[in-house]
């Protein structure tokens, strides 16, 4: 009880962040996808996708993550109306 | 025909001797025969934690390279029946032995033995690929902590590659840590790892004071680790295993009174 209503102040607790941080790190590690190469590959896919509809290039997020075994990769943007 | 069961880990220092030693002699105290077989192979262990060192006189590299007869390479273990361990070699280094030599040596000793247990050396190297080459099922080893976790994922990953099915044993949790919210759960290694759970040994100080002697837990003591061991024994044996969960005094009272539920 005393331990839920601290954690309500402290913020995450510790083995919420290595939870969290082991998700992430383990998406990267499964895939073989160093930091570097997962931003050169959402950049050419923001390029593909301002072929299509307007977006904001750079606004562009790109996630992987991991549940049980399977990897899944998120690329989420928001698009901007087109002009009239 | 035997089993024969790689326990492994990826990073080093989790319990992985101390895991082999103890199922051994707790599958060798349910009555099966069983070999121990340090695969650690130029960083040898598996023969003190046992307390056998000073009866080493052939190693698994002569069993290997003919030197002498495998039965000649392996020592019985004088407090209990039907336990032997073939010890590595001190001298030698992970490349004089190859998977194929592996995977002949663990198939002359199912032949005679119901578990042939491989206790891998760290890393996921040569002397992995070797420890692994026989095996027809893993006991993947992890404490719940980020670095032994990511390690043993590699291992799982690798383990997959090589059609070797894994089960997982979580060591050293500390309840009371759990409890705090500073240290992973069994459950949250059994979920981030994807694997069916073994086991769950406690920290148990009892484990550094037999290893200092060179006596495996089991045959020590009553302690929690070591009733945790004998319960993976079994489950590993395919006996049926009693609830784990731990029973207070007031509930085990109540239990008597009739007043709480019995277990699930």
């Amino acid at each position: 009880m005393w331990n839920n209503i601290k954690s309500l102040f402290a913020g995450k607790s510790s083995r919420e962040v290595a939870k969290g941080r082991l998700h992430l790190v383990l998406a990267h590690d499964r895939t073989g996808l160093e930091g570097g190469r997962l931003q050169e590959m959402r950049a050419e896919i923001a390029a593909v996708i301002c072929k299509y509809v307007q977006i904001d290039a750079d606004a562009v997020e790109i996630q992987i993550e991991t549940r049980s075994r399977a990897t899944q990769l998120t690329v989420s943007s928001t698009v901007q109306p087109r002009n009239a | 025909m035997g089993r024969a069961i790689v326990i492994t880990s990826g990073k080093g220092g989790v319990g992985k001797t101390t895991t082999t030693a103890n199922l051994g002699a707790a599958l060798a105290q349910l009555g099966h025969s069983v070999v121990l077989i340090d695969a650690d192979i130029g960083l040898r262990n598996l023969d003190v934690v046992m307390g056998l060192e000073n009866r080493i006189v052939y190693h698994v590299v002569d069993a290997i390279q003919g030197k002498c007869p495998v039965s000649k390479a392996l020592i019985k273990d004088r407090r209990i029946e039907n336990l032997w361990l073939l010890p590595a070699s001190q001298t030698d280094d992970k490349d004089s032995v190859t998977p194929d030599d592996m995977r002949t040596l663990v198939f002359e000793l199912k032949m005679q033995y119901d578990f042939v247990l491989i206790d891998c050396p760290a890393g996921i190297e040569q002397g992995f690929k070797n420890a692994i080459a026989g095996a027809d099922e893993a006991v993947v080893v992890a404490t719940p902590e980020v670095s032994s976790i990511r390690d043993a994922d590699r291992v799982v990953g690798l383990l997959a590659q090589a059609d070797v099915p894994a089960r997982l044993v979580v060591n050293r949790i500390s309840p009371n840590l759990v409890k705090r919210g500073d240290m992973l759960s069994q459950n949250d290694v059994i979920e981030i790892l994807a694997l069916d759970l073994l086991g769950a040994i406690p920290l148990d100080d009892q484990v550094i004071a037999t290893t200092n002697k060179g006596v495996p837990l089991v045959l020590e003591g009553k302690s929690l680790a070591a009733k945790e061991f004998v319960r993976i024994a079994k489950a590993l044996a395919g006996l049926e295993v009693e609830d784990r969960e731990p029973v207070g005094f007031f509930t085990r009272i109540g239990r008597a009174l009739g007043l709480s539920a019995t277990p699930a």
